[in-house]
C-alpha cells in the first residue's frame, strides 16, 4: 500500500509539474494583460510537436531540441501578442474569441502537418530506470520534477531581484502607474507572453516522451493549469505553483480509491465549488480586474 | 434597406428554400448539406442570443445541445417514446438544465464565467462519454429512429426520404429564427442588449440582470437542445464527439463569423461553415485552419461579422456612407 501510495505521489508530482509549467505562463500573462489565454493549451501541444521535430529530424540531442522548441514558441508567442492580443487589448470578449480562433488554427495546422495520429517520442531518459526500494521509475519522471522546480526558482529570482522582473510585477499591479514611472509597458507585455509560451513549450516537450505527442495533448494541461491558478488565487505566482502541484498529487492519489473515468470531472467540479465558496483561492490572494 | 424590400427578399428566400427538394431533385447531396447547415444553425441561434445579444461568452454551448440530444435518444430508443413527445421533453430538459447550470455560472463574471462554462461543458461531455449504462459511452447511442410518419391532408407523410426530412429541418430552423426575431425585437431583447452594453447601468435602472441572464441562458440551452434532437434524428446516432469542446468552439465560430448580434448571423455562419468547404473540397484540417484564421481576422477587422459586412455593402450600393458602429 505504501509503495503504491508513494508511486502515485511521485506520479502526481510529475503531472503537477506539467500543470505548474502551464499555470505559470497563464498566470503571468493574466497578471500583466488581464486576459486568460485559452490558446495556451495548443501552444503546449505545439511545443511538444516542435521538440519531437527537432529531435527526430534536425539534431540528436533531446535537451537541445527542448531549447529550440522553447525558443520557437517564444517567437510565436511574441507574434501572437503583437498580432492578436495587443490590437484587441481592452476588449476581453474579442480577445477570448480570438484565442478560440488560435486554438482552431494551430491545432489543425499541427494535424495537417503531422497527421491526426499520436507520434512516438523515444528519448534515452524514459528508458533509464532508477529504483528506490521496491519502486522503479524512469529518470524522466525525476527530470520533469527537477526541471520544473528549477524553472520556478529561476522565475522567482527573476521576478523578485531583476530590474525587468520588477517591471513585470509593477505592470501587473497597475499598468497606468507603471507607464507613469517610465516602464516600457509594451515590452513588458510581449516579453511576458514570450516567457509564458516558452514555459508551455517546455511542458509539452517534457511530457511528449511519456504520453506520446498528439493534437489534443494540451487540452487537459490547459484545464488543469486553469484549475491550479484558481485554486491558488487568480493572479498569484506562488499560488499557481502550489495549486498545480496540489491538483497533480490529489488526482494521482485519488486513482487508488476512485474510478478513473470521472477523475477530470471531479477536478473541474471541485474547481467550480472552490470558486463559489472561496473565490480568492485557497491562499487568500485578492482577485484583480474583476468586479 | 427599406422594410418592404427586406420582407420581399426574405419571402423569396423562403420560397426558394421550400422549393429546393424540387429544384435539386437529382442532387440528394446538396439537400444533405443543407440539412447539416440547419442542424448547425439552430444551436448557433441559441448562442447568438447569449453571446451576440447579451454578451455571455459560453464556452460549453454544445454540451447543452448534447443534453437534449441524449435525452431524446434515450427516450426514443429505450423508452420507445415517439419523436414529437421526445422533442418537446428533451427541449424542456435542456432548458431546465440550462437554467440550473446557468444560475451557477452566472454568479461569475468575465473570465470566471467563461472558465466555469468551459469546465461544466467538459464535465457534461465526460458524462456522455463515460456513463455507459445510459449513453452507451464513446461508441455512441445508435438506432435513433426518424420521426414516425404523420397524416397530412389525408396523406401519409414519412420522414424517411431525405427530401421529407429536409422539410422538417427547414421548418425547425425557420421557427427558431422566427423565435429569435421575436425575442430580440421585444422589450426583453432590448433589456438583454442593455445588459451587454453596460450591466451596471442596466441594474441601476432597475433591471434584474441575473433574472434576465438566467432566462436567456435557459432559452439558449433549450434552443441548443432542440437542435441536438434534430441532429440525432438526422444522423440516427447520438455521439459524444458531437458535443465536445471543439464543437462548442465551432458554435462560437459560426456566431462570430456570421455576425454576433445579428438576426441572420447564425444562418450565414452555418452556411459558410458547412457548405463552403463541401463546395471547395478542401481537406478538413486545412478547412479548420482557415476558419481559425478567419475567426481571428473577424475579431480584428470586422467585429460585426459577415452580416455586418453585408449591411455595409448594401449601404454603399444604396449610396450612403457606411456608418461605423463601435
Amino acid at each position: 500500500m505504501t509503495d503504491a501510495l508513494l508511486e502515485q505521489i511521485l506520479n502526481g508530482l510529475m503531472m503537477g509539474s506539467i500543470y505548474v509549467l502551464v499555470a505559470l505562463g497563464m498566470v503571468l500573462i493574466y497578471g500583466v494583460m488581464h486576459v486568460v489565454n485559452f490558446a495556451h493549451g495548443v501552444l503546449f501541444t505545439a511545443g511538444g510537436y516542435l521538440a519531437h521535430f527537432f529531435y527526430t529530424r534536425v539534431l540528436d540531442s533531446y535537451p537541445l531540441a527542448i531549447v529550440l522548441s522553447m525558443v520557437s514558441l517564444a517567437l510565436i508567442g511574441i507574434a501572437i501578442e503583437r498580432g492578436v492580443f495587443r490590437p484587441l487589448s481592452g476588449n476581453l470578449r474579442n480577445q477570448v474569441i480570438a484565442s478560440l480562433g488560435l486554438i482552431l488554427a494551430i491545432e489543425n495546422l499541427l494535424v495537417a502537418l503531422w497527421g491526426p495520429n499520436a507520434l512516438q517520442f523515444r528519448v534515452p531518459t524514459t528508458e533509464t530506470m532508477v529504483s528506490v526500494g521496491e519502486l522503479r521509475f524512469s529518470v524522466h519522471h525525476l527530470g520533469i520534477i527537477v526541471i520544473t522546480l528549477a524553472m520556478v526558482a529561476l522565475l522567482g529570482v527573476f521576478l523578485k531581484f531583476t530590474r525587468f522582473g520588477t517591471a513585470i510585477r509593477a505592470t501587473s499591479q497597475s499598468r497606468e502607474a507603471a507607464m507613469v514611472v517610465g516602464i516600457p509597458v509594451k515590452r513588458v507585455h510581449w516579453s511576458t507572453f514570450a516567457i509564458g509560451t516558452m514555459l508551455a513549450a517546455l511542458g509539452g516537450a517534457l511530457i511528449g516522451p511519456l504520453f506520446l505527442v498528439f493534437p489534443q495533448m494540451g487540452d487537459v494541461p490547459l484545464i488543469k493549469g486553469l484549475a491550479g491558478i484558481l485554486l491558488g488565487g487568480m493572479g498569484s505566482v506562488p499560488g499557481a505553483v502550489a495549486g498545480g502541484m496540489i491538483i497533480g498529487v490529489v488526482e494521482s492519489v485519488s486513482t487508488l480509491f476512485l474510478p478513473t473515468d470521472y477523475r477530470d470531472s471531479i477536478a473541474f467540479m471541485v474547481m467550480v465549488a472552490i470558486l463559489l465558496v472561496r473565490p480568492q483561492g485557497l491562499f487568500g490572494v485578492r482577485m484583480r480586474g474583476e468586479d | 434597406m427599406p422594410r418592404a424590400l427586406t420582407a420581399t427578399l426574405l419571402l423569396a428566400l423562403l420560397v426558394l428554400l421550400y422549393a429546393m427538394p424540387r429544384i435539386a431533385a437529382g442532387e440528394p447531396y446538396a439537400l444533405h448539406v443543407l440539412v447539416l447547415c440547419f442542424v448547425y444553425a439552430v444551436p448557433a441561434v441559441g448562442l447568438n442570443l447569449m453571446l451576440g445579444y447579451t454578451g455571455l461568452v459560453s464556452l460549453g454551448h454544445m454540451a447543452f445541445a448534447g443534453i437534449g440530444a441524449y435525452a431524446a435518444a434515450v427516450m426514443m430508443v429505450d423508452a420507445k417514446i415517439g419523436f414529437w413527445a421526445a422533442l418537446a421533453l428533451a427541449t424542456l430538459a435542456s432548458g431546465a438544465a440550462g437554467a440550473a447550470i446557468g444560475l451557477v455560472c452566472l454568479r461569475f463574471r468575465s473570465h470566471f464565467f467563461m472558465i466555469v462554462t468551459l469546465a461544466l461543458g467538459l464535465v457534461l461531455h465526460s458524462v456522455m462519454n463515460n456513463w455507459d449504462d445510459v449513453t452507451r459511452g464513446a461508441a455512441g447511442l445508435g438506432g435513433v429512429p426518424r420521426p414516425a410518419p404523420i397524416e397530412l391532408a389525408g396523406e401519409r407523410y414519412s420522414f424517411g426520404p431525405l427530401a421529407n426530412f429536409y422539410y422538417l429541418a427547414l421548418t425547425a430552423a425557420v421557427l427558431v429564427f422566427a423565435l429569435q426575431r421575436l425575442v430580440v425585437r421585444s422589450d426583453v431583447g432590448r433589456i438583454l442588449s442593455a445588459i451587454r452594453q453596460d450591466e451596471r447601468l442596466a441594474r441601476a435602472r432597475g433591471v434584474n440582470a441575473l433574472l434576465y441572464k438566467t432566462a436567456v441562458f435557459a432559452l439558449g440551452s433549450a434552443i441548443a437542445g432542440f437542435g441536438g434532437v434534430l441532429q440525432v434524428s438526422f444522423l440516427r446516432v447520438a455521439a459524444p464527439a458531437s458535443f465536445n469542446l471543439a464543437e462548442s468552439i465551432n458554435s462560437v465560430l459560426i456566431v462570430i463569423v456570421g455576425g454576433a448580434g445579428s438576426l441572420a448571423g447564425p444562418a450565414l455562419g452555418a452556411l459558410l461553415f458547412v457548405a463552403l468547404p463541401e463546395y471547395l473540397r478542401v481537406a478538413s484540417e486545412w478547412r479548420l485552419v482557415i476558419f481559425g484564421v478567419m475567426l481571428v481576422a473577424i475579431t480584428l477587422f470586422a467585429p460585426r461579422g459577415l452580416a455586418g459586412l453585408a449591411a455595409d455593402l448594401v449601404r454603399r450600393i444604396a449610396g450612403k456612407t457606411p456608418q461605423e458602429r463601435a
